[in-house]
């Protein structure tokens, strides 16, 4: 019972963790942008204040049932990913489920929540959303494959598909994969540029064409749940690379540097690019990523 | 019991046609019976194992039934008593029902016989019997006969005839038509005849599980049967495919010495199956087209798994084989609902139906789930399996190919949601309404059957063990899974019921979190009441997002599709035709010509008489 309430604990304080986390990246990176751009930007921490009027506002309409669940799907995707990717090593109040999946059931999980998401934003009606929603799910097959290619090449050469297990080899070896597998590494970043949506791949939201796409007709608790829920999922994705590339984190100041050192790169790569076309995008990822992938498949292969 | 079984198949068969030109509700009554009864009296009365020697003609036929085919018998009976329901309101108004009726009990009853014959002149009579009923159904609406109808049968003859001469090879080399002595007689052949058999027979299986090259039938076919009928075609009839896949694979393939090659082409087969049938689906606007491109797919993943034959790769197939029998059985069951709801099963002239069909949606909804292999529902366990013993047994340009089909399949799913339920409500469609009752809990049944299978895998996956004992497998519970927990080669694991529990737990929070904040003031607002980029829509603008759905996609992905197999067996049809021409020039009819045959074949006999006659 002591040992449920703890795990209980533990995932409760992993969640709030991961928000703030995530919110503050985010504000950060508006930030760094607008002083590339030469621009004076938003406060660091513009994004709480964000979420906290959209909670506080009366959210006065909704377009049914499947729009009105669809921030709940994308919820359930962020937090149980989170619950699989293991925070910091070897910490107890960070157990969550790390045991109970591995990586390919983290890469069909992380599919959930854009899933559930683009019903919701399909039955508003709007067709700038669904057409945000064709354009992120093409993107997805564009960005999965280099990425499936690096992960494949990892649990080949090291047999095994468990985040805990690669994060234990590491931590055994002394070195960290990013440079023991370095095609994997080069390739799964190549993937993440398409991941995190800033330009040049932001054709999802596309602001300037869409409208912002699929969030569009969503407000107050709905945009809430949302924004909540991609501030969760982005720092997911940043301790998932952290843990399979460099080594994870015996701390927290460890972690928050580690996960800002990766952040930097859509981002920066962002600042500084146009957007593309989808079809461009799409060829892109099967384009020299795909390449690196299968370098690191042969690599992980022959050696 | 084993002949009950069938007589109560046959009797109903005739009973049914007899009495629907009395009482239509009568011939309800005892189609529906002819389908449960058999299928409650296999499950109450047979036992596995026991078998019955028949002997006609100075033939010995035998039947009965093992755990393998238990398995495929599950999902023939299951779904066939599904869409057996399913169909009685469904097919309501439609014209020559007593015969649809009767063929369809004649097509259970041969699927059933397929998986009892344990010798191959009942196996292959069971076999031509059903592809004789299927024929007549896909012929059944009268549409295309020509076009559709014909390549299905000249594809399911082909495969025939190849199934036909490797039994008789098999016949002349061991003097019997038992299934078993064929295996046991096997490894003693030469090494042509251990290639040639194995290939003739999957061929004959390879046109029913729509193996490429020879699934180009399957889209036609699929999409032109009624669709009460097509969850059965598509569900189960195609797995009688991969029932004998499976047996010639792990029974004969095995002793070939070079077999490992053999195996890779057959997986890869299944692969590039698996990414054209995606592909194509990703491109359909007809949601049947679209359905029958997603289950060549769907079936392509199951040969991957067979062509590894590693044990968890068996296991994967076959329990993708009895999901995608329940995932693919309701989604059609769906396009059915829609069809007679709406009179077209065109996404871009439906749209919008979720307000009006709720629960047809729901079964939908968790359908394409599954099929996307998203967890906690039960396609995800099949993939999982299939993966990792793809990455296990270092297959790993095929575990690539399974993926990227298996990701781009998330495109073709939101099409199907979003196509029929999702998008601007239009006027057109206000009238509809839920489809009947009857139609919609057989959905739901098998919709939930998927979701009880994707956390407790163990369910289904204790018989397909049981049946892969009996093929030469050794106990796989334990090693690669429980009730509810997965195991691959190097001890991860993924445990089903905390999953589950999570999912459920958050899913649950935000749902009561987001209807409750603010209940009585959200109020339901229609498609029409949008932001369409600041601009307030007038009532009469089209705002419907259905053309071209996927264009960015296909602009990426043309240079693949460009290559179709279809053009080269048209190309080979013709290329026939014009050669039957020439043979049609030689008989002029005149008999000046003929004579002149006759002295011309006369010479080059004198002339090459040395040649052939080796004097």
């Amino acid at each position: 019972m002591e040992f449920t309430l703890y795990t209980l604990l533990g995932m409760i304080v992993t969640i709030v963790l991961a928000f703030v986390v995530g919110m503050t990246y985010m504000g950060l990176s508006r930030k760094i942008i607008a002083r590339i751009q030469n621009r004076k930007g938003p406060p660091v921490y513009q994004n709480f204040i964000d979420v906290a009027k959209l909670y506080s506002k009366t959210t006065s309409i909704n377009h049914g049932f499947m729009q009105h669940v669809g921030p709940a799907f994308l919820m359930v995707a962020s937090i149980m990913a989170l619950m699989i990717v293991p925070v910091l090593n070897g910490e107890q109040w960070f157990g969550n489920l790390n045991f109970s999946g591995d990586l390919i059931f983290l890469l069909y999980i992380m599919v959930f929540g854009p899933l559930g998401m683009a019903l919701g934003a399909g039955q508003t009606g709007n067709s700038n959303s669904a057409i945000g929603v064709t354009r992120g799910l093409s993107q997805m097959v564009g960005f999965e494959i280099p990425w499936v290619m690096a992960l494949v090449a990892l649990m080949i050469q090291f047999n095994t598909t468990s985040i805990v297990d690669l994060l234990n080899i590491q931590a055994e070896s002394g070195t960290w994969l990013m440079f023991s597998s370095p095609f994997a590494f080069i390739a799964a970043v190549l993937a993440m540029l398409g991941m995190f949506r800033y330009s040049p791949f932001d054709i999802v939201g596309a602001p300037t064409e869409l409208a912002s796409g699929p969030v569009s007709e969503n407000g107050g608790k709905y945009l809430f749940t949302m924004m909540s829920s991609s501030s969760i999922f982005a720092f997911v994705k940043l301790v998932l690379y952290v843990d399979i590339f460099m080594g994870g984190a015996s701390n927290l100041v460890m972690l928050l540097v580690k996960t800002f050192a990766i952040y930097l790169i859509p981002m920066l790569y962002g600042a500084v690019s146009p957007r593309y076309r989808t079809e461009q995008a799409i060829r892109y990822f099967w384009g020299w990523p795909a390449f690196f992938g299968l370098l690191a498949i042969i690599y992980a292969v022959v050696f | 019991m084993i002949y009950i079984i069938f007589l109560i198949f046959i009797g109903g068969a005739v009973t049914t046609y007899l009495v629907g030109k009395i009482s239509s509700i009568l011939r309800d009554i005892v189609f529906l019976s002819t389908i449960i009864v058999p299928a409650v009296l296999f499950f109450t009365e047979i036992n596995i194992g026991q078998i019955v020697n028949i002997s006609v003609a100075g033939l010995q036929l035998q039947w009965g039934i093992t755990y393998f085919g238990y398995i495929f018998a599950l999902i023939v009976t299951g779904l066939g008593v599904m869409a057996a329901i399913y169909a009685i309101p469904a097919m309501k108004g439609k014209k020559n029902l007593n015969f649809f009726y009767s063929n369809f009990i004649i097509t259970i009853m041969a699927m059933m016989g397929i998986l009892f014959s344990r010798d191959l002149i009942s196996f292959f009579i069971f076999w031509e019997i059903m592809t004789w009923s299927s024929y007549l159904m896909v012929v059944y609406q009268g549409n295309d006969v020509q076009k559709i109808g014909i390549k299905y049968f000249v594809f399911s003859a082909v495969g025939a005839y190849a199934m036909l001469m490797a039994i008789v090879i098999t016949y002349s080399l061991t003097g019997s038509m038992m299934i078993d002595s064929l295996v046991a007689a096997f490894p003693g052949f030469d090494f042509t005849l251990q290639l040639l058999i194995p290939i003739l027979f999957l061929i004959g299986f390879g046109v029913k599980s729509a193996m490429m090259p020879l699934h180009v039938w399957a889209p036609g076919a699929y999409s032109h049967a009624p669709m009460a009928y097509t969850s059965v075609f598509s569900g189960a009839l195609s797995k009688m495919g991969i029932y004998g896949m499976i047996i010639v694979m792990v029974s004969l393939v095995a002793y070939i010495p070079e077999g490992h090659w053999f195996r890779e082409i057959i997986a890869w087969l299944g692969g590039i199956t698996a990414i054209g049938g995606t592909l194509w689906a990703v491109m359909q606007d007809d949601a049947k087209k679209m359905l029958a491109y997603s289950s060549v797919a769907q079936l392509g993943y199951i040969i991957v798994g067979i062509g590894i034959g590693t044990e968890l790769a068996m296991l994967a197939s076959l329990f993708m084989a009895v999901m995608h029998g329940l995932f693919k059985g309701t989604l059609f069951m769906v396009v059915g609902a829609v069809e007679k709801q709406t009179g077209t099963t065109n996404f871009t002239e439906v749209t919008g139906l979720i307000r009006k069909m709720p629960w047809t949606f729901l079964a939908a909804l968790m359908s394409i789930i599954a099929l996307a292999g998203i967890p906690p529902l039960g396609g995800f366990v099949g993939k999982w399996m299939l993966y990792e013993s793809l990455i296990s047994s270092n297959h790993y340009m095929l575990v690539i190919a399974v993926f990227f089909s298996s990701t781009a399949a998330f495109l073709y799913c939101y099409k199907f949601l979003f196509g029929f339920f999702l998008g601007q409500e239009e006027k057109e469609w206000e009238h509809v309404k839920e489809a009947p009752a009857m139609m919609v809990i057989p959905m739901i049944i098998m919709a939930i059957g998927t979701f009880v299978l994707g956390t407790f895998p163990g369910l289904i996956l204790n018989p397909i063990d049981a049946g892969m004992q009996e093929l030469g497998f050794v106990a796989t519970q334990g090693k690669y899974w429980e009730m509810s927990m997965l195991f691959n080669e190097w001890g991860n694991v993924i445990l089903l019921q905390p999953i589950l529990y999570g999912i459920m737990a958050v899913f649950v929070f935000f749902f009561v979190f987001l209807t409750i904040k603010g209940f009585k003031k959200t109020r339901y607002v229609t498609t029409k009441d949008i932001s369409s980029s600041g601009e307030i829509p007038l009532e009469h603008e089209n705002l419907t997002y259905s053309q071209n759905f996927f264009q960015p996609f296909y602009r990426a992905v043309e240079p693949v599709m460009k290559r179709q197999i279809d053009k080269y067996y048209d190309e080979f049809g013709r290329g026939m035709e014009a050669f039957f021409d020439f043979v049609r020039r030689i008989y002029t009819g005149n008999g000046q010509t003929y004579a002149l045959y006759v002295v011309i074949f006369m010479v080059l006999l004198l002339i090459f008489k040395d040649f052939i006659f080796g004097l």
